[in-house]
């Protein structure tokens, strides 16, 4: 079948167009999540090894590409008579056994050895237990037998810290993590610095990380566990030991009441009254000075709900879903020097860089922000349990007392 | 003429309406007056049958008659079905006062009869000849019966075996029962290959030997009803109970000593008699305290170093409903370990330690009869 000259002018300018935007899509900066970026030890192991087979596999697959388009345009049938046909050529069989064979030793065996290598959790500088729930991360820092924090003497009586959304780790540091899952089956992962590590409820899988340099490293769930699944993400945030250690020392602040007759003051009372059934603030008593505790596994389906302690110390909420910073504030930490990254970070959230209409609009009505299961007349198969946060139908006094309230949470 | 025959039959219903009238007037009309007038009735009938029929007999001389009376018609063949019809038309009147079951059965037999005597009268009147006959009845029947017979037979070794098993006292006896079984399996093979071609008649006699035994094995143990089967108390009934203590119980009588799962425990906790050893899997340095997430299910493995059994116990602290009950339980405890063995124990902690911490309690691992303890937090 011929074609005609414009229709092969037209075809040729599509393909070019095509293969244009592949080209130049593979050239994107600033990719958070960009694999081919390494920033720690173990993603240098993987980027070592796939530049190897990502090699191997090309010269290959031009090979076998040239191979094929040549046969097709040198003996495409013009009518020629049939060639002789022939049968079975020795040399030529045991040369397509045994290349294929060298070339998969030849990548098989650096393959194992950083598998071994990535799965090497012994002598960790520091233990971080890691839970996944839809749709959000829980960490975790146990104390250990010599009283340290994740490899850190604290300043302060040593206790559990327990945050959400970002986890923070020293640089240099060999950091394992020790992961669960509460419901479903999630997957940590941290592109530039390790692969996936599934989470799976029921078992505890480890995985090994390590920062070069401060910063923050973006990561996000990376196994279907449910209705926001693309909404369940995390970062690593890595600190120099100095401000690794300041961290510390925050998180073991004892809480701190707003002042009475404050929005603030108010706002404790409106989190006592709603936000408390699921949200632990640690140190949080009550008028009679019990203290307040969360019962979230009367009301979550998962069980738990994020800690929100220190809540402004971390620059993320909802599952890291939302910035906690505006959009200036934001650049000043993510795009911080390495050098500048830490004190940054530190500084937390402070009023001016709130986000205040990102947090305000998650209280208002949490599941238009991010969806869930919350909906009563659809809890039937949960028991009447929800997964996720509900709309609390706040009135936009008790939103702007607990923002005030939120804000001092430090 | 009157035949030989009719005359002693006329003699007997006359003699029966006699009997039935004296009975009847000396008894008043009791019961058995009915039944002698039945007699009488019957003789009666076939009295005047016989007159009728001369007899059956047919003179020698006659050869037409000879061929065509009756008498000289092959018969038909001896038959069970009209037979099982009829139970089974018994069992339904009984089973209309009686068992719903026994109706149900009894409406299959006659059905069942029903059909196979059709299926009977019908073949041996399709021809002259008894072998065709008998051809043509097996391809219908043969359908029929053949998977229902081995339906039925397998229902009822299967049935005998089982009660057979139920009834034996012990599992040794089961053991017993089933190397004996294998053996004469394995002995009647034997045989059938060493004697390189067995015929049918040892076949079958053996298998219908053994289908005896077996049916009169299960009727037998049937009759004599099952085992005795002990309830054995759980952990989850001793720590509802209190009784995760030191000593052994009924829970932990046979209790396995070893764990399937190889991975996936949360922490490791070896007892050697004094102390609790913690290692976490994953990390190198040692923890006093184990952290554990809240509403997460966890798994812990427990091995036993020690010279004496020991169990692992844990306070759980729970929540209190406001009827004042517990919300789950108290504690929970492994069996008890021998030296050696290992035991596995699932845990989901509810409530955070700071919340225990103002009631003064905290949650953590210890071994009853020993001062050996491993705090647990649970942020």
């Amino acid at each position: 079948m011929s074609v005609s000259p414009s229709t092969r002018t037209r075809i040729r300018t599509i393909s070019a167009v095509a293969l244009a935007t592949v080209v130049l899509a593979s050239c994107a900066r600033n990719a958070p999540q960009d694999t081919w970026q390494p920033q720690g030890d173990y993603a240098q192991q993987i980027q070592d090894l796939q530049w190897w087979v990502f090699l191997i596999a090309g010269i290959v697959g031009v090979l076998v590409i040239s191979a094929v388009t040549y046969a097709v345009v040198k003996f495409k049938d013009r009518g020629q008579p049939i060639p002789e046909q022939s049968h079975g050529n020795p040399l030529l069989e045991y040369a397509f056994i045994a290349l294929p064979a060298v070339l998969l030793a030849v990548i098989a065996v650096p393959t194992v050895a950083t598998v071994i290598s990535l799965n090497d959790t012994d002598n960790p500088d520091c233990v971080i237990n890691v839970t996944g729930q839809q749709w959000w991360w829980e960490f975790d820092y146990p104390v250990a037998a010599d009283g340290s924090i994740c490899g850190f003497a604290p300043n302060a009586e040593a206790r559990t810290i327990v945050t959400s959304g970002q986890m923070i780790i020293p640089t240099g540091a060999k950091v394992v993590i020790s992961g669960t899952s509460r419901d479903v089956i999630h997957s940590f992962w941290v592109p530039r610095l390790n692969g996936k590590r599934d989470m799976v409820p029921g078992r505890r899988h480890t995985w090994n990380f390590e920062a070069d340099q401060p910063g923050i490293y973006a990561g996000q769930c990376a196994e279907f566990c449910g209705l926001s699944h693309a909404n369940m993400r995390m970062e690593i945030v890595a600190l120099d030991d100095a401000d690794f250690q300041a961290w510390i020392d925050n998180q073991l602040k004892p809480y701190e009441a707003p002042e009475d007759g404050t929005l603030a003051a108010a706002g404790e009372a409106e989190f006592i009254a709603q936000c408390a059934r699921c949200h632990q603030v640690d140190g949080l008593t009550d008028s009679n000075g019990d203290p307040v505790v969360a019962h979230p596994e009367d009301q979550v389906y998962s069980g738990a709900a994020p800690n929100l302690t220190h809540l402004m110390t971390r620059n993320t909420f909802a599952g890291a879903a939302f910035d906690l910073l505006n959009n200036d504030c934001r650049d000043d930490v993510w795009n911080a020097s390495p050098a500048e990254f830490g004190p940054r970070y530190l500084e937390g959230v402070t009023e001016p860089c709130l986000n205040e209409i990102e947090l305000k609009e998650w209280l208002r009505n949490a599941p238009a922000k991010k969806p869930m299961y919350t909906d009563p007349a659809l809890l039937e198969p949960t028991d009447g349990l929800v997964r996720g946060m509900p709309n609390l139908n706040l009135t936009e006094d008790q939103i702007d007392n607990l923002v005030a309230y939120l804000l001092e949470r430090k | 003429m009157i035949t030989t025959g009719s005359k002693l039959l006329i003699g007997s219903a006359l003699a029966a309406w006699a009997f039935a009238a004296i009975y009847g007037v000396a008894q008043e009309g009791a019961l058995g007056t009915i039944g002698l007038i039945s007699v009488a009735l019957g003789l009666t009938l076939v009295a005047a049958l016989n007159v009728f029929v001369s007899d059956s007999n047919v003179s020698a001389l006659d050869h037409e008659s000879f061929e065509t009376a009756p008498a000289a018609q092959a018969t038909a063949l001896p038959s069970l079905w009209p037979l099982l019809t009829s139970l089974g038309l018994v069992a339904m009147t009984l089973g209309l006062a009686t068992y719903t079951v026994i109706f149900v059965l009894g409406v299959i037999a006659a059905a069942a009869g029903a059909i196979e005597w059709l299926i009977q009268g019908w073949s041996e009147r399709a021809s002259s000849d008894e072998r065709f006959n008998r051809h043509v009845r097996n391809v219908f029947a043969d359908p029929l019966e053949l998977p229902v017979a081995g339906a039925i037979a397998f229902g009822v070794i299967v049935y005998a075996f089982s009660r057979v098993m139920l009834g034996l006292p012990t599992k040794t006896a089961t053991v017993i029962a089933f190397s004996v079984v294998g053996g004469l399996v394995l002995l009647l093979g034997t045989v059938i290959a060493m004697r390189g071609r067995a015929s049918r008649t040892f076949v079958g006699g053996v298998l219908g030997a053994s289908a005896i035994v077996l049916i009169a094995g299960g009727t037998v143990a049937g009759l004599v009803g099952e085992r005795e089967t002990h309830e054995h108390e759980t952990p989850a009934d001793l720590a509802e109970a209190n009784e995760c203590g030191p000593e052994e119980t009924h829970a932990d009588a046979d209790a396995s000593q070893t764990v399937a799962a190889k991975s996936s425990v949360f922490a490791e906790l070896t007892f050697d008699g004094t102390e609790l050893d913690t290692r976490v899997p994953g990390s190198g340095g040692k923890f006093d305290t184990l952290t554990f997430p809240r509403s997460n299910p966890t798994n812990v493995l427990f091995h036993n170093e020690a010279s004496e059994p020991a169990r692992l116990v844990v306070e759980m602290h729970p929540a209190i409903d406001d009827n004042g009950d517990p919300v789950g339980p108290e504690r929970i405890c492994t069996t008890l370990v021998e030296e050696g063995g290992t035991q596995f124990l699932t845990l989901v902690f509810t409530r955070p330690s700071f919340a225990l911490a103002a009631e003064g309690v905290g949650y953590e691992f210890y071994v009853p009869g020993s001062d050996a303890t491993v705090a647990v937090v649970v942020p």
